[in-house]
């Protein structure tokens, strides 16, 4: 705990240790089920894969610095830009904020010890990590999927892309879907059930609320990109006819089914953005959340609502009018949640007495950014007007300001402000504040010129385009602000860095943070809380009067459990004590089965269908040894 | 064991001490609420491959197409009928389970193995004497109807596998806290699927209706 322990309480204590303890070196990472070493194994997997789109981001710009570069020949360019996107979309930016940011602070904001089902949290990242590494072979081999992120047939059928590219692309995002329902499923049992007693769901977190529903959109949009996706196998691998219109099928369903996924999409990626937001803003204003419950309600209420929006990516496809109108007018309805919050925030900002650290300052930026790709976005609800627009850079200024204006800057602030209790030391705060303006300047100025040269005329994904069109100055403008922008991320990532080692110590909660994670120790401990919290609001660290009676609770032994690998499970809605969990300490079966798990989906890329079944038969023997000793439920 | 809010120590590591948890517990158990997740997303994969189904029927003129006979209604109504029924012993296992009955879930959960594996056998001598009169390779109406009717047998397939686990290990381990958990899981599964069966045989019997 934050304060200092008395001898009685110290002997709950070290047998918490003894309890909890991990297992050192190699082995122990690779067998953990501990929520912080399994988010923390997330944050540099996907910041690895985050520096891996980010170079491919600066290739294509490179490439288009000025009309007919070289730099990357057609073919090259398309893999480049299409790897971009999946990287960011499905490598980066989902595993960075549920994976690194779920994982490791939800238990902790609840008052839990651990997710719900810690197994299936370490094989969702190493099914993660094994589907990363497959998209990633792809483009080692120079075969690399290459019709866009969002891979339209007919130019993703075996008709005009004969090789295994798209094969890559097909059997990897359902691959990697394994591994992102897994992980909802868990976060959503964790927040139902885990709860620590008294935090009802009025009191829980905005950031919880925010990864609740983001669990929820995932999990229903999802099963459309697999359907999606092995349709799309079946056809090129197996002969099927779903996207060929010569025997009955649709090129129009692949959109279709894609959008379904794909729109609540980017609410599923900016979803997390706005928990971070909300868990950031009343810490650097010391104050609470303006309008708590109707921002929660407007997290649900976004997530639900972005199922209905899909058909506006498809305004030029010649649906009828009355089709298009019913989703241009659900396109603008669904601004009013995010305005909500957007108002909350500002609100709360100018009604408390806001400090502009580093996170803070992150915070302001994506509120910023946010307005701009929010209104932008609005213009292409508007039917004649994404008609003009479409398939231009007008699109790529819009998404590029909201998927990383909006929803990455959140993530670089929340990097700063949990930097402290994942590390126990502090960051460097005029580095950080330079990496701030370096990385916003950066941002805007990269991504604002998109906006009009979208207008000029400019089409994406074509890889150069030629002089006397007007489009040269503003993409050498954005060219080198992409270069600054990457400078100020390298700063972001090397101030951490040094901070790791030579950063001054930090205490548990420098921030006078709200939420349970700043109670306990930096880093905290295996087992997270010596004793269960109290909970008797939303702020519970500013319950000062809680906070000294769980030191009390200590003394007496109470709510400590501290004989086995136990937590408390609660009931759903008022979060009254129910039952007291066993949780599995370690488990070299995640890896097992997720390496299983590769070797199907290798053997179905290549085509090896009895192999393909072997493997399966592994991962039934794997799973047969997981439940051998099994203790979760 | 520590003293816990409101009560005495609950150690479900007893079959004994898993019933009492059972009957006590107000809420339900975290690998209950696993499953029903689960089963969310394996219903909206079926919705959209009903929904697939559907959107290429209507984008066409003839469905199915020419050459291809509407499917019989009656085997596969009795067939599907039959695995319906399986949810009444699953739902007494689950009862059983909770009373801390093992005799009582493994002859029921044997006995439900055996209509759903019949139900499984069945269906696949159906679909290879559909196959011998059209392909999924041919139209997009057989490329539908064979994966949607591919996914239901998986899951039943599935269905299958997870029975003979929880029969196994509640065989020799006993209800435990984890097994009846299970058990109570495997009933809900079974209900979701027997639900996917009817949809699945309208879907398959629409043109035939």
């Amino acid at each position: 705990m934050a304060t200092v322990v008395s001898p009685r309480g110290q002997r709950y204590v070290d047998l918490l240790e003894r309890v909890w303890g991990e297992r050192k070196g190699l082995v122990g990472w690779l067998t953990t089920t501990d929520h912080k070493r399994i988010g923390i194994m997330y944050f540099f997997t996907a910041l690895a894969l985050f520096g891996a789109g980010g170079v491919e981001a600066l290739l294509i710009r490179t490439q288009l610095f000025g009309p007919n570069g070289h730099v990357l020949s057609p073919a090259a360019y398309d893999e480049i830009f299409t790897m971009h996107g999946i990287t960011m979309i499905f490598l980066f930016v989902i595993p960075m904020t549920t994976g690194a940011f779920g994982n490791y602070l939800l238990p902790l904001m609840i008052g839990a010890r651990d997710m719900a089902f810690p197994r299936m949290n370490a094989l969702s990242y190493w099914i993660y990590l094994a589907s990363g590494i497959f998209m990633y072979i792809a483009l080692a081999q120079g075969h690399a999927p290459n019709a866009g992120w969002f891979n339209y047939v007919p130019l993703a059928s075996k008709t005009y892309d004969p090789s295994n590219n798209i094969d890559f692309y097909g059997w990897g995002l359902i691959f990697n879907g394994i591994s992102s329902t897994a992980a909802v499923i868990n976060f959503i049992v964790t927040i139902f059930k885990l709860r620590a007693p008294g935090m009802s769901l009025n009191r829980m977190p905005l950031f919880c609320y925010a990864f609740l529903a983001v669990s929820f959109a995932l999990l229903f949009a999802l099963p459309s990109l697999s359907v999606a996706c092995l349709f799309l196998e079946l056809d090129r691998q197996f002969g099927f006819q779903f996207y060929n219109a010569a025997h009955g099928g649709a090129p129009l369903l692949w959109q279709n089914l894609f959008w379904i996924f794909g729109h609540p999409e980017v609410y599923i990626i900016i979803l997390p953005a706005f928990g971070i937001a909300t868990a950031i803003i009343p810490t650097f204003t010391h104050r609470k959340m303006v309008f708590f419950p109707l921002v929660a309600l407007a997290e649900i209420l976004v997530a639900f609502l972005g199922f209905g929006v899909w058909v506006h990516h498809m305004f030029t496809v010649g649906y009828a009018t009355v089709t298009t109108v019913y989703f241009a007018a659900a396109s603008l309805i669904i601004v009013i949640p995010s305005a909500i919050q957007l108002f909350a925030w500002i609100a709360t900002i100018m009604t408390g007495t806001p400090e502009f650290k580093t996170p803070m300052l992150f915070i302001i930026g994506f509120i910023v950014f946010f307005i701009i790709g929010g209104l932008s976005g609005v213009t292409l609800a508007a039917i004649p007007f994404d008609q003009q627009v479409h398939d231009s850079y007008y699109v790529i200024a819009h998404f590029h300001f909201v998927i990383f204006g909006a929803a990455v800057f959140p993530i670089l602030g929340g990097m700063y402000f949990w930097f402290p209790k994942v590390t126990g030391r502090m960051y460097n705060e005029t580095v950080g504040k330079v990496s701030f303006w370096t990385t916003f300047v950066g941002t805007f100025v990269t991504f604002f010129p998109m906006h009009i040269l979208g207008l000029m005329g400019m089409i994406r994904r074509n890889y150069t385009y030629p002089a006397g069109l007007g489009f040269s100055t503003l993409n050498a403008v954005e060219t080198v602000a992409a270069f600054v922008l990457a400078g100020g991320l390298v700063s972001i990532v090397l101030n951490l860095l040094i901070s790791y080692f030579k950063g001054p110590m930090c205490g548990s909660d420098p921030w006078e943070g709200d939420t349970l994670e700043w109670s306990t120790s930096s880093p905290p401990p295996p087992y997270n809380y010596a004793v269960i919290p109290t909970v008797t609001s939303p702020y519970p660290m500013w319950d000062k009067a809680d906070r000294e009676l769980d030191n009390r609770r200590l003394e007496r032994g109470e709510g400590v459990f501290a004989l086995g690998h136990r937590t408390p499970g609660s009931t759903v809605q008022d979060a009254e004590f129910d039952e007291l969990l066993k949780m599995p300490p370690h488990s070299i079966w995640p890896p097992v089965t997720a390496m299983a798990l590769a070797g199907v989906f290798t053997m179905l890329l290549l085509g090896h269908l009895f192999i393909a079944v072997g493997f399966a038969a592994a991962i039934a023997l794997a799973l047969l040894g997981w439940h051998h000793r099994g203790s979760e439920p | 064991m520590s003293a816990v809010p409101g009560g005495a120590p609950i150690e479900p590591e007893t079959p004994a001490g898993a019933v009492r948890l059972a009957q006590r517990r107000q809420a339900l158990p975290n690998g209950w609420w696993a499953m029903a997740l689960f089963l969310c997303s394996e219903v909206t994969i079926f919705g959209t491959l009903i929904a697939t189904y559907f959107y290429l029927q209507f984008g066409v003129h003839q469905w199915p197409p020419a050459g291809i006979a509407p499917e019989k209604v009656t085997d596969p109504s009795i067939a599907t009928g039959a695995l319906v029924l399986t949810a009444l012993p699953m739902w007494f296992a689950a009862r059983a389970a909770r009373m801390g009955s093992k005799r009582t879930v493994l002859g029921l959960v044997a006995l439900a193995l055996i209509v759903q594996a019949g139900y499984f056998g069945v269906q696949i001598a159906l679909m290879s004497h559909d196959l011998q009169h059209f392909s999924p390779r041919g139209t997009a109406y057989g490329s539908i109807y064979y994966t949607l009717l591919g996914a239901h047998h998986a899951h039943v397939l599935l269905g299958c596998l997870l029975d003979m686990a929880v029969l196994w290990f509640v065989a020799s381990k006993g209800l435990t806290n984890y097994w009846l958990t299970a058990t109570r899981a495997l009933a809900l599964y079974w209900y979701v699927i027997n639900g996917l069966a009817v949809l699945v045989l309208l879907t398959q019997l629409s043109p035939s209706l």
